[in-house]
């Protein structure tokens, strides 16, 4: 019984010390990352913007999008909307910002965060990745819609590029009943 | 005195990835870009050498029976703090090492080293095993990636300097990429063709010493 108290102990000592040295070091790294990934997105919204002037962001309960934010002309007239999407790819969850057009259709795009593999689904962060998307109606969500060149350019990643595509085409749909609205 | 041999048999006799075969996951994974193979091979040396060398200190301390646990604990707490500190402070390389980065906490290497040598040998020795087996390792990704990313994309991808992209374009490869090169098959042909280059030359050497014996 001494043993086996002394052992766990041991245990118990070793995991204690190493989550004090990781809160600490937490407490430094924490508020860094949350500016970066703060001024990530600011930048994301910017690149997406297609030229408009961003208006305020309107929060939404539907699951497409958390919060719409309207695209200003410099009449003052609502041209399209920022839309940030979410969808499952290789590695995990996608994350992107995408601008869309009265008609759903898509301005600009740009994956925001991503676990997907590096040299593969990594490439969907490049902004030629996206030309596919951009302006087509409509917006195609299997590999087959794209011209062969397209096609191979997105080869060894079909999962990523499902994902992307998912979510670009429901944003689509989406951004279509904001321009109802 | 720490032996100086321990440091550079990692180098190449008993290179990880070569000769003992450990580690082949993120080496398949990362492989694709040269900059990710450095930024998984530091990564990997940073973690190996701490591990090594807290494992070495709390040799007689660690009872038998929960060794591995505790392995893992110190293990995936080097792995923590490299990945807040990359997050943190090299965002972009964080980004591109993705889900490989925490996977390291079960690379085959550094809980085989811990398991296989450092728990039974001194401080010094456990550091010199942990920075040659890194090092070894990080030279292992260096040269399949550049192999990888030569052929399979024909550019060079270093880190960005300046108004420098860091990336080296190959007009003539780039435009007729052996696509295959880059997916996992490809990363296991040149693998295999490594290996049995080093074979060759081990067999090759090994029956010359015998032939000058005679």
């Amino acid at each position: 019984m001494k043993q086996y108290f002394k052992t766990a102990s041991i245990l118990a000592i070793i995991c204690a010390v190493a989550a004090l040295i990781l809160a600490s070091l937490n407490s430094v790294t924490a508020p860094v990352i949350v500016a970066y990934d703060k001024q990530q997105t600011i930048n994301a919204l910017n690149e997406v913007a297609h030229g408009y002037t961003l208006g305020d962001k309107v929060t939404t309960d539907s699951e497409v999008s958390p919060y719409y934010i309207p695209l200003i002309d410099e009449d003052g007239t609502v041209k399209g909307n920022i839309l940030e999407l979410k969808s499952n790819g290789y590695g995990g969850e996608i994350k992107l910002v995408a601008s869309f057009d009265e008609a759903g259709l898509v301005l600009e795009a740009k994956v925001v965060s991503n676990s997907e593999t590096p040299g593969l689904g990594k490439k969907s962060e490049n902004s030629w990745y996206m030309t596919k998307f951009i302006g087509k109606d409509p917006i195609p969500t299997s590999k087959n819609q794209l011209s062969a060149e397209d096609n191979a350019a997105v080869s060894g990643a079909s999962i990523t590029f499902g994902a992307i595509a998912k979510a670009l085409s429901e944003g689509g749909e989406y951004a279509k009943t904001l321009e109802a609205k | 005195m720490a032996n100086k041999k321990e440091l550079t048999k990692g180098l190449f006799k008993e290179n990880p990835t070569f000769v003992l075969l450990l580690g082949l996951c993120p080496t398949l994974g990362v492989t694709t870009m040269v900059s990710n193979a450095i930024g998984m091979g530091f990564s990997v040396l940073f973690v190996l050498t701490l591990s090594n060398i807290m494992i070495s200190l709390l040799r007689n301390v660690i009872p038998d029976d929960v060794r591995i646990p505790s392995y893992i604990v110190i293990i995936s707490s080097f792995v923590t703090i490299i990945e807040m500190l990359l997050h943190a402070f090299v965002p972009s390389l964080y980004t591109a090492l993705g889900v490989y980065l925490p996977l390291i906490v079960v690379n085959c290497i550094i809980l085989g080293r811990a398991e296989a040598f450092a728990n039974k040998n001194t401080v010094g020795d456990s550091a010199y095993d942990g920075i040659g087996m890194g090092l070894g390792f990080t030279i292992a990704l260096l040269l399949i990636a550049l192999i990888r990313e030569v052929l399979g994309s024909g550019t060079i991808t270093l880190f960005p300097l300046g108004e420098w992209s860091g990336v080296i374009h190959i007009p003539l490869i780039e435009a007729n990429p052996i696509r295959v090169i880059t997916l996992a098959p490809g990363a296991l042909l040149v693998m295999g063709c490594i290996i049995a280059f080093n074979n060759y030359r081990d067999n090759k050497k090994a029956s010359n010493a015998k032939r000058e014996n005679k």
